[in-house]
């Protein structure tokens, strides 16, 4: 296999920079693309890599397709890109795979989404730092040539690291998160093979887990006469090589209402709350408890204690989802070994790391409560905006973000269940099947089932992203 | 017990009418259930139906140019004879509607339930391979188990009485007084019909027959076996392969006209019409790969479940409801029709992880198809040039009608097994394993 060219890749693909606590996305809008080239020209040399360890602050920046045409790439290379990209994450078919209706309708994005007076994203610069001084820093050296470099700042997500007692990071509904991450071959020391991903799987020019390069977007030759991009498929010049598909969806969370419901539906038969019961029902619903700890690996009530919470599958120990319910989050967004061909085997492995996501998104918002208590966030007087900037990494979005969002999280049958969706971030209402508000957890002697579950969590922006390799974004500056 | 059949209807239309066809279609698509023409929910029978428009086309062997014409398809429980009868007399008009923008549609002072029903009968294709998730399960069935199933579902949660002790055995009887007690579900109380004798009969001599047949063809073929892999082979080679073509992209595909009849429900259909490679060696490999196909799924994947064989170590999808395969236009080209589950993405990358072979061994006589090595490897594993010509060649499904949205074949399954065990005697252990179906 080719090694991977690491100086050419984006370091955000090989790491999440947790140690640079600080983080903040600029979404950018091109007004003039003449002045904006000579920036990205200079900005292309700061960008960080895979290759260069972080120092105290990294940025890097991935465009949109209508980033790229206004930067002036040529639609003989526009129409290379996969379909989903070109039509983008608001394209009225895909939201209705998506669950971007009702409240999540991209009408009402604050960015990213379909109203006309919204401009029109066109890049988006992650930048980091060890601490918030520096990221201010870093951004104000950023944003001060944006006038003078034809560029219109949208907006400036910012976030907040939420860590818990031992380190780890939490979302805002309390539970540990970022726990099952793709390993990628030839990048990250491979320790375990059931997590290890081919590196075609998240950066183009590599093969995937079909063994094949997924499709790459192309240039003509003769635009490129400086043979600023390497060859690629039919005589064209790639300008997918080590590059990468980033999504982005702004995840707001109803933190109180969350617990607020778990309440109510644990209640003893005096209305007095059962925070036993409560706490139950949530890590069903999540699949893991708040310790990160999966159901599988301790079934009974929380274990902090254990150390590989990543080590741990499905079939063998919980066919029939008496531990983790089927439908629990974390066993829809990543059934391991749960589904077919032949559950509990190296086939049923094979086929779940084809979709497989490299996430890379940070929590946002202040925590109501930094201890995450339950009891705390019930009585907490704390409105305000919070939740997840959802960041996923991927080199092909139908086939890994795309189905995960919909074949898994929003299907009302996934692994043989009737109507329900993913309890967390699922769609209550998806077309016309009716509701799907329900949850279920497989118990003896019979199942226990959650009914009308509100929606907890509501999109409030998005995106879909290239993620150029730093030579592709120098051939982007170089546009005519 | 009441067996599947399947009825498709291929019609050209009128070329000056493509637009008032159109229109027609599109009103009962708007309420295909209930509409006023053929208000599909009112025909007990039909599992899925749908009409398709084939644009015409210029076949790329030999420059032939075929007309556009309309395909009507039903999915049913037999006898075919009892659907076609209501079809022209109940919505008689509406086929009129529909078919009077065809070729040879009888005038209207003609238009009787007889000649309706010649015309139908006249211009109806055989279907060469036809797929039935669960050979026998009727439209009734699957609905009334449905309906067993939520009602039991909803007594759990609201009416199941305190008891001691809590544990399988009791709370199982408690929902077999439940169904009792409830007269709607006095159906239930019996088991679902066996097939009778006769039918069993038949299907066991058609296997025993049709396996003695093909064994002996076979035997009789084999000596033309190496001209057939030398033949075989020098096809697969020197046919045009897609990976080679620029347009054989996905994202030379925007399928947007596509995307807008998808995804409402949790099942969805797809039609695809593509040409058969040139030269009569293809067309006859795949006429005889289509029945063995037919034979195979009418014997042996006629239990929920497609492509699974253990001892090749190979596993299927559960995941269509039906599918048929009919070869049109005199050899030249097949129209593929599938009722599914989830959306297309899933359903591609369900067949090329588990059942590649099985659409290499049929799909791969396609022109444009990515190249196949003995039939069965290579094709389809081309995932993203396999998934590229699939999108090149489906068409809009104009009208889909589906009986059952609501369920996946799945679902439709665990609903059976809730009603076999219902009243069957069980041990305990089996007892907890049949509660855990809700």
């Amino acid at each position: 296999m080719d090694s991977l060219d690491l100086q050419d890749i984006q370091g955000i693909i090989a790491r999440g920079y947790g140690n640079l606590n600080a983080a903040a996305y600029l979404l950018l809008h091109i007004q003039d693309a003449t002045l904006t080239k000579p920036w990205l020209a200079k900005l292309a040399d700061q960008v960080q890599t895979s290759q260069d360890r972080p120092g105290n602050r990294c940025l890097n920046l991935a465009i949109t397709y209508q980033g790229l045409a206004a930067l002036g790439l040529p639609e003989s290379s526009l129409s290379t890109f996969p379909t989903e990209f070109q039509e983008g994450m608001t394209e009225p078919n895909r939201s209705r795979v998506l669950g971007d209706h009702g409240s999540n309708n991209p009408q009402f994005w604050q960015w990213g989404g379909t109203h006309p007076a919204q401009p029109t994203v066109h890049l988006l610069l992650l930048l980091y730092a060890r601490d918030d001084r520096q990221l201010a820093e870093l951004v104000a050296e950023l944003v001060e040539p944006f006038p003078a470099s034809g560029i219109k700042l949208i907006g400036k997500l910012d976030t907040q690291p939420l860590k818990d007692e031992q380190g780890g990071f939490r979302e805002h509904f309390g539970f540990r998160d970022a726990i099952s991450q793709p390993l990628i071959e030839g990048l990250h020391p491979s320790r375990a093979p059931e997590h290890t991903i081919k590196a075609g799987e998240f950066i183009l020019g590599y093969p995937n887990e079909y063994n094949l390069l997924t499709e790459s977007p192309r240039v003509k030759p003769e635009l490129d006469p400086h043979n600023l991009l390497p060859l690629g498929e039919f005589g064209s010049h790639d300008l997918g090589r080590n590059g990468s598909y980033l999504v982005f969806r702004q995840l707001s969370q109803d933190v109180v209402g969350f617990w607020r419901f778990l309440d109510r539906a644990t209640q003893h038969a005096d209305g007095s709350s059962n925070p036993d019961a409560r706490l139950h029902l949530a890590a069903k619903m999540v699949g893991r408890w708040p310790s990160g700890t999966s159901l599988v690996q301790s079934p009974d009530g929380d274990d902090p204690s254990v150390g590989d919470k990543n080590n741990f599958a499905y079939h063998h120990e919980d066919a029939q989802g008496l531990r983790c319910p089927f439908g629990a989050h974390v066993r829809r967004s990543n059934p391991r070994d749960s589904l077919g061909p032949a559950p509990g085997t190296e086939q049923s492995i094979a086929v779940n790391k084809t979709h497989r996501l490299l996430r890379r998104g940070r929590t946002y918002g202040a925590p109501i409560s930094d201890s995450f208590d339950p009891d705390e966030i019930l009585t907490a007087q704390s409105p305000g905006e919070r939740g997840i900037h959802f960041i996923c990494i991927n080199a092909n979005i139908s086939r890994q973000f795309e189905f995960v969002q919909h074949t898994w999280i929003n299907n009302p049958k996934f692994s043989g269940l009737y109507d329900e969706t993913d309890p967390l971030i699922g769609d209550r209402s998806p077309g016309k099947l009716g509701n799907t508000n329900r949850f279920t957890e497989p118990a003896c002697p019979f199942r226990n089932r959650t009914h009308e579950l509100p929606q907890f969590v509501v999109v409030r922006g998005g995106a879909y992203f290239f993620l150029p390799g730093i030579n592709a974004l120098r051939y982007l500056a170089t546009l005519a | 017990m009441t067996h599947q059949e399947t009825l498709t209807v291929v019609a050209s239309i009128q070329p000056e009418q493509m637009d008032a066809l159109r229109n027609v279609l599109q009103t009962i698509q708007q309420n295909v259930e209930h509409n006023d023409l053929i208000p599909f929910a009112r025909f007990p029978q039909v599992h899925f139906a749908r009409f398709v428009i084939m644009e015409s086309v210029i076949d790329p062997v030999g420059g032939r140019a075929i007309p556009a014409q309309l395909a009507f398809s039903s999915c049913i429980d037999t006898p075919l004879k009892t659907y076609l009868r209501s079809l022209v007399e109940t919505a008689g008009s509406g086929l009129d509607q529909v078919f009077s923008h065809c070729q040879g549609y009888p005038s209207p002072q003609q238009r009787t339930p007889r000649s309706r029903l010649a015309y139908l009968r006249r211009h109806q294709k055989k279907t060469q391979t036809f797929y039935v998730n669960t050979v026998g399960r009727t439209v009734q069935q699957v609905q009334q188990e449905a309906d067993l199933r939520d009602k039991i579902e909803h007594f759990l949660d609201h009416d199941l009485p305190r008891m001691s002790p809590f544990d399988a055995a009791s709370v199982r009887r408690a929902i077999q007084n439940f169904v009792k007690q409830e007269p709607a579900l006095a159906w239930a109380l019996t088991p679902v019909a066996r097939p009778g004798w006769l039918w069993q009969l038949q299907e066991k001599l058609h296997f025993a027959i049709g396996l003695l047949l093909i064994l002996l063809l076979g035997l009789l073929f084999l000596p033309f076996v190496p001209l057939f892999i030398i033949l075989l082979r020098w096809h697969e080679e020197t046919a045009p392969h897609p990976r080679q073509n620029p347009n054989f992209r996905l994202s030379q595909f925007h399928r947007l006209h596509l995307a807008q009849d998808e995804d409402f429900l949790s099942q969805n259909q797809f039609t695809v019409v593509g040409f058969v490679k040139p030269g009569w060696f293809r067309l006859a490999t795949l006429r005889v790969i289509l029945e063995l196909a037919n034979f195979v799924t009418r014997h042996v994947f006629n239990n929920g479940d497609l492509g699974t064989v253990p001892l090749l170590n190979l596993h299927g999808v559960d995941t269509i409801h039906f599918a048929n395969w009919v070869v049109i236009d005199g050899g030249r080209r097949v129209l593929f029709m599938s009722n599914y589950d989830g959306n297309l993405e899933d359903y591609m990358n369900d067949f090329i992880n588990k059942v590649a072979w099985g659409l290499n061994i049929i799909f791969g006589h396609g022109i444009d198809y990515p190249k196949t090595q003995w039939l069965v490897k290579g094709g389809a594993r081309d995932e993203q040039v396999y998934k590229a010509v699939l999108r090149k060649y489906q068409i809009r499904t104009q009208v889909w009608y589906a009986a059952y949205p609501q369920l996946s074949a799945i679902n439709i399954r665990n609903n059976a097994e809730i009603r076999a065990g219902l009243f069957q005697p069980l041990t305990a252990a089996e007892e907890q394993a049949w509660l855990l179906r809700f």
